[in-house]
């Protein structure tokens, strides 16, 4: 197996000669991915800026209204990239390698005991990443509720928010405006720590930018 | 009545034409109408010289309230108005159909108004259709009702000296001013009353600047306070109005639903969320009989108290008072809207109206310390009780008033809470599981040593 050299000088060779094997995220994930980051990032900051325009002054709120819309619109398009990726390749394997219920959860309980302290005491992750079965089962789960129904439940909401006259049925359907804005405020909530905590998980690796680096490059290092 | 429909309404068009020409005008008249006409016309001019031989002299009659009611009529503004081929007895019945009044048979009147009162009734006969909407404004519902400041007919046209639509014009001192000057004066500040002014010109461009009727109607006067009358009122006028707010303003459709034009357009104005309750079935705000006793105690305890009411409390009482065998669906909405007549007529230029969202989009916003809530008689008036926003974000409102959203205005300390809880989960997580990874890496060091 292929190891990251643990001279940083031989880092960039070792890049060179990748493992085909361990190319576990292909181009449209890679872009879909930091899209998403940058636009995540200026939705929650736009976001904030449109709720507390008498905290602070990042910008004015039709800027902020106007740059929330744009930016929510390429992330909505960008979200499709992920989607028909998924959809139309044999990469999908990579949420579901296996149905075995019993088996996924005995993984997950693993998976949890190893972040809240094997990690620490520098075990190895009991998830081996492969190409088609590279998240770990705490990953895999927590990626399907977010992808599959916390972000295209933003996504509804924020546009029936961007048009209230236009989806003005559909927004009294479920239960009027503020049920729309509480469930759009509570997922931005949600998503404020969980970028920060992703972010962090992402330093997690063999050094702080391992991960980082292989989301870039698309070949997982640690092996 | 004298004159035949034909007859009236040659004279009528004659004298909207050209109204201060009026005495010239008849013999114009008199050449192409037939003979049998002109005859009418000369004998009827005959009867009303009769009784402005002595009713053109300065004339009193002392009523049972003691005023002194004028008795004169000045010839030449009578036969110059829009009235002077109408024959005296046309309008005054009772002296047409029986002898003149004498000292032996005098006419008992009680007061001007309530002769006003009695002789209003005769405009129906030939102004059937603007009487009918008269009947129906709010003018009328407050005669109804007793006032005695409400105006007749004769108030806004004068008894003698009528005149005609072309002669009404704020710059000529239109009649509503005598009743709601404060509101003309803010009308003729405003650019509609300054072009107006200006000969009907604004960015050199001429333009028809509206007067009170274009927006209020001139006989069916309506109150335009709540709902959406007064929206579509401007958009008469400004049809590209959505095209252009579509064009910067996010939610632009929105916006204009639920906020008054003259809330961004009279710059200077007090503004204030209102709420009214609203008939889902019906679409359109519910007015209660002026005469609410149930609603009317409730203001009335309210303004013993402290002067302020919470609107769900409105919505109950008048949810308890509504008409049971009916129907209805009922719930509160809002509105942002001016705080007076006066200011909803301070419409500035275009240049001078509020573009700045946090005008409104944000808590502490001066704006969103007003609240509102407004209950429209079935007379078109509104009474206007104070509340707080306090009220607003009780969990009864937010299930009740399903309209009040404004984003960044909406004060929710849940979910500010929140935010902040999600925030600190961000910084503490990530630092406690780096501090917790040290201390177990140094506890196994030391182990192993």
């Amino acid at each position: 197996m292929s190891q990251i050299p643990s001279d940083p000088k031989q880092t960039d060779a070792w890049i060179k000669t990748r493992n085909p094997e361990l190319y576990i995220n292909p181009l449209p994930v890679r872009i879909w991915h930091w899209l998403n980051a940058l636009g995540f990032v200026m939705l929650i900051l736009t976001g904030t800026q449109i709720r507390y325009v008498n905290l602070f002054n990042l910008m004015s709120f039709e800027t902020a209204i106007k740059t929330h819309n744009w930016v929510a619109f390429a992330v909505i398009a960008n979200y499709f990239v992920w989607l028909g990726f998924y959809l139309f390749s044999d990469k999908i394997t990579v949420y579901h390698p296996e149905l075995n219920m019993r088996k996924f959860f005995d993984k997950a309980f693993k998976q949890i005991m190893y972040y809240s302290y094997g990690i620490f005491r520098g075990e190895k992750s009991p998830h081996n990443v492969v190409p088609h079965d590279k998240f770990n089962p705490m990953q895999s789960i927590t990626y399907q509720i977010i992808m599959l129904m916390v972000v295209p439940m933003q996504f509804l909401t924020g546009i029936m928010m961007w048009d209230m006259k236009r989806f003005e049925g559909l927004i009294n359907m479920v239960g009027g405006i503020h049920v729309v804005g509480t469930v759009h405020v509570m997922i931005y909530i949600f998503f404020i720590s969980f970028t920060m905590i992703h972010a962090y998980m992402g330093a997690l690796g063999k050094t702080p930018a391992t991960h980082f680096r292989e989301m870039f490059t698309g070949y997982e290092e640690e092996h | 009545m004298i004159f035949s429909g034909g007859l009236y309404a040659a004279a009528e068009t004659e004298t909207s034409a050209e109204p201060v020409a009026k005495p010239a005008a008849i013999p114009a008249v008199k050449e192409e109408a037939p003979k049998d006409v002109m005859s009418e016309l000369d004998e009827l001019l005959k009867k009303n010289n009769k009784c402005l031989r002595c009713h053109s002299r300065d004339k009193f009659k002392t009523l049972e309230d003691g005023e002194e009611l004028s008795l004169q009529v000045h010839k030449e503004d009578y036969i110059s108005s829009a009235h002077g081929e109408v024959a005296c007895v046309s309008c005054h019945e009772a002296i047409g159909n029986r002898k003149h009044p004498s000292k032996k048979t005098n006419i008992s009147i009680a007061s001007q108004r309530d002769y006003s009162l009695e002789l209003n009734q005769s405009c129906r006969n030939c102004h059937d259709k603007k009487f009918a909407q008269y009947e129906g404004s709010i003018h009328a519902s407050l005669v109804t009702q007793g006032s005695k400041k409400a105006p007749l007919c004769t108030d806004c046209h004068s008894a003698h000296a009528i005149e005609t639509m072309a002669n009404f014009d704020p710059v000529n001192d239109l009649p509503c001013k005598q009743c709601h000057e404060n509101i003309y004066n803010a009308y003729t500040e405003s650019v509609h009353g300054e072009a107006r002014i200006n000969g009907n010109v604004i960015r050199d461009s001429h333009i028809q600047a509206p007067i009170c009727s274009d927006c209020h109607n001139a006989h069916e006067i309506t109150a335009l306070a709540i709902g959406d009358t007064i929206r579509s009122t401007c958009i008469g006028c400004h049809e590209n109005v959505t095209l252009l707010h579509n064009q910067w303003l996010p939610n632009a459709g929105t916006h204009l639903e639920i906020v008054s034009c003259a809330v961004c357009h009279a710059p200077f104005a007090k503004r204030t969320f209102d709420f009214h309750l609203y008939d889902n079935v019906t679409g359109a705000p519910v007015t209660r009989p002026v005469d609410d006793e149930l609603v009317q105690q409730k203001i009335q305890a309210i303004e013993e108290s402290d002067g302020r009411v919470d609107p769900v409390e409105i919505w109950k009482t008048t949810g308890e008072s509504g008409n049971q065998d009916q129907a209805t669906d009922i719930s509160l909405r809002s509105r942002m809207e001016v705080r007076s007549g006066v200011s909803a007529h301070q419409i500035a230029g275009k240049s001078f109206a509020v573009r700045t969202c946090d005008s409104c989009h944000q808590q502490e916003s001066r704006l969103n310390q007003n609240v509102t809530v407004s209950i429209p008689g079935s007379d078109g008036r509104i009474q206007r009780v104070e509340t707080d926003r306090e009220s607003l974000s009780s969990v009864e409102a937010v299930n009740s008033i399903s309209d009040f959203y404004a984003l960044g205005g909406n004060p929710s300390k849940f979910l500010d809470i929140l935010v902040l809880l999600s925030l600190a989960a961000g910084f503490a997580v990530p630092i406690g599981h780096f501090t917790m990874g040290k201390m177990i890496k140094e506890l196994k060091e030391r182990g192993e040593q």
